[in-house]
């Protein structure tokens, strides 16, 4: 409760709050905002006003203009919403959850464990990120594409279920599949930190006097875990986590921008911003097919950050003065 | 100092191997018939012609045999040829290049050294200034702004602020335009004249000592490495700044200060030096964020560099390109660190004199 009113307190993070809220509502309210057309089978799926390859500008019909393949942009954006908020959120969850299981562990049971989980830490990090995640989701795409995932699937269905609510005992949909091969792969590359952060603070709260203290009463291992390293060592590092949604969305996007994440004419704003690259040279007049979903992408990362940035700040008073 | 370096490169042989057993575990997810571009170009079209390369190549053998193969390559038979091994420098074939992996990294990775190496210089320079800036001012106004303006940075995507200076400075002003080089330009560097020393067109121009080209180069670099750059000198800020606070609030500064030195001599002799350490180790991040960095730019900018023939390989799901890229990449990145890590041992008292 403290930490809501240092929060609201601060002009920057008080902004991101209310940027944030605006988005709930946004992505709450999409039936209302941006109604589906009667024949819709997906409401994901984008309207399309014709099949000419100009983006036309901003009219009354369209309020924002459409894309090439007339994609009407203001609906996409305000779907997009969603789509960002599932994505985000489902990433970070599943990310920090396995980050948590790694560090957990290398940090509580110490010697090999430990040894050997931070060796396969350092090998996932000898990746550049993105370039791995791209990597991964095309051959995600191509054994998915071919229908014999194998053992893969259980790990699809389950994003699935999170992502979409998916019914576990059906086939997934092919135009999600797409999704959540790139959001297993930012998933499968992306836990790394966490788990040396959590690993980290691990170690070094379990040598703290309360720790030592709480051992010589003869606390069990579980206690001392749950009551003195989870509220000091875990916790706080969980709750700055939440504030990765915003990058995540960032990665997605740019997933999508590549052509990789959402398929064409789904209600993402990265694959929106993507058929600008068919139109650089006329962008002086089109310049609505990137600026508007573009703008939509800033302000939601923004607002996560300001709000993460702040939080950091009171969650942590050794970093207090320097904002690091 | 000569422990800790032992001890930095002992690790590297257990990082390559577990970086190449990692991306093995990839190729393996993939069929056989995937799998085969990683020996031969093309796949005859008559019956059972699968079943032989399959054969010949191994390609149903045991995980752990088929691994060994694809490290130290595998001889034919017949004609006692080599194939593949990636410890031989063969990645395989790329569909989308139309030529052996290794030809394309070869072909694409001058390029976009070229882009990382212009981009670095802004990036560092502009980063580190600012964090200085930010840290001496700490909490006044100058502060403030720095650090709104670097979170705001952080939250624009890079393709979106690639458009951005494309839009402006490409389509409405016509200032810097998108590709290498100019016509002219391309046809005198193609000419005989003209020699390739290091495929780098602004350095190569400046070795041929023809000025009119190294302009013309850079002219069309300028919004890339501005893309490339701005991704970065943030993150450069941040971490600039922290240090440089966390020096500023040293005993040894006020020392500095009670003898009389004057505030300016303080920050630039002994704060800045030992602030500038830790700056270091964000060498082999803010290579990481270069090498991911260039698969958007190129893409945004249609800059035919190594990044671009990624986006491009994975998108028509030439899996053995990506992955040889990838491999590739990370190998880059393991001696990078390797080199921050060592230069930092170099530089860091605490570790040279242990």
């Amino acid at each position: 409760m403290k930490v809501i009113i240092q929060l609201i307190k601060n002009p920057t993070s008080l902004a991101g709050i209310i940027l944030l809220i605006a988005y709930v509502v946004i992505a709450a309210g999409a039936p209302r905002f941006a109604p589906v057309p009667a024949k819709s089978r997906d409401p994901y799926m984008i309207p399309r006003d014709g099949f000419s390859t100009n983006p036309g500008l901003p009219s009354d019909k369209h309020i924002l203009g459409t894309t090439e393949g007339q994609y009407d942009i203001y609906y996409g954006i305000i779907w997009g919403t969603r789509t960002a908020f599932r994505v985000g959120v489902v990433i970070t969850l599943v990310t920090v959850l396995l980050g948590l299981l790694v560090g957990a562990m290398a940090g509580f049971y110490g010697g090999w464990t430990d040894e050997i989980l931070m060796r396969v830490t350092e090998i996932f990090q000898a990746f550049p990120f993105l370039l791995a995640a791209i990597t991964l989701t095309s051959v995600l795409q191509t054994i998915y594409g071919r229908g014999e995932a194998g053992g893969i699937t259980i790990l699809a269905q389950i994003l699935a279920f999170l992502t979409f609510g998916h019914n576990p005992t059906k086939q997934i949909d092919p135009i999600q599949m797409n999704i959540l091969t790139g959001m297993l792969a930012i998933i499968f590359f992306g836990w790394m930190t966490y788990a040396r952060v959590i690993r980290g603070n691990i170690l070094a709260v379990k040598e703290f006097e309360y720790a030592l203290a709480a051992r010589t009463i003869g606390a069990s291992n579980m206690r001392i875990l749950m009551r003195h390293l989870m509220p000091n060592a875990v916790f706080p590092v969980l709750v700055l986590a939440s504030m990765d949604i915003g990058s995540y969305v960032l990665t997605f996007a740019a997933l999508s921008f590549l052509g990789l994440g959402a398929q064409t004419g789904y209600a993402d704003w990265g694959q929106m911003i993507s058929f600008a690259r068919n139109w650089i040279p006329s962008l002086a007049k089109y310049w609505h097919i990137f600026v508007y979903p573009g703008l939509a992408i800033v302000f939601f990362v923004l607002s996560w950050n300001l709000v993460g940035d702040a939080l950091r700040d009171i969650m942590d008073p050794r970093l207090r003065s320097k904002g690091a | 100092m000569i422990n800790y370096i032992i001890r930095r490169l002992l690790i590297i042989p257990l990082l390559l191997i577990g970086v190449t057993i990692l991306i093995f575990a990839m190729l393996s997810l993939l069929s056989p018939y995937e799998r085969a571009s990683l020996y031969i170009q093309d796949i005859p079209k008559r019956q059972g012609a699968m079943d032989e390369i399959i054969k010949k190549y191994g390609l149903a053998d045991p995980i752990p045999v088929q691994y060994w193969y694809w490290m130290v390559g595998r001889t034919d038979k017949a004609t006692g040829e080599i194939k593949g091994g990636v410890l031989r420098g063969d990645f395989g074939w790329s569909k989308v290049g139309k030529s052996t992996v290794t030809e394309v990294i070869g072909r694409r990775l001058p390029a976009t050294a070229e882009l990382a190496l212009w981009a670095a210089i802004p990036m560092i320079g502009i980063g580190i200034w600012l964090g200085v800036l930010s840290a001496v001012n700490h909490n006044k106004l100058g502060d403030q702004i720095l650090r709104v303006i670097s979170i705001v940075g952080w939250s624009i995507p890079t393709f979106v602020f690639g458009l951005l200076v494309l839009m402006l400075f490409y389509a409405k002003l016509g200032w810097f335009p998108p590709e290498r080089l100019s016509e002219w330009a391309s046809q005198v560097v193609q000419s005989s004249q003209f020699v390739r020393y290091t495929q780098m067109n602004t350095i190569d121009a400046l070795l041929n000592l023809r000025l009119d080209i190294f302009f013309d180069a850079l002219r069309h670099l300028v919004l890339p490495v501005t893309t490339l750059a701005y991704l970065n000198w943030a993150y450069m800020l941040r971490v600039t700044r922290s240090s440089m606070l966390d020096t500023l609030n040293q005993d040894y500064m006020t020392t500095a200060r009670s003898k009389g030195l004057s505030e300016e001599v303080v920050v630039r002799r002994h704060a800045l030096p030992n602030a500038l350490i830790p700056v270091v180790t964000v060498g082999a991040l803010l290579m990481i964020s270069l090498l991911n960095g260039v698969v958007i730019t190129e893409t945004v900018f249609g800059y035919p560099g190594m990044g671009s023939f990624l986006a491009q390989a994975a998108l028509s799901l030439d899996v053995v390109s990506v992955l040889g890229i990838t491999l590739f990449s990370s190998f880059i990145l393991v001696f990078g660190n390797l080199a921050a890590d060592v230069l930092y041992g170099v530089i860091d008292p605490r570790i040279r004199l242990q």
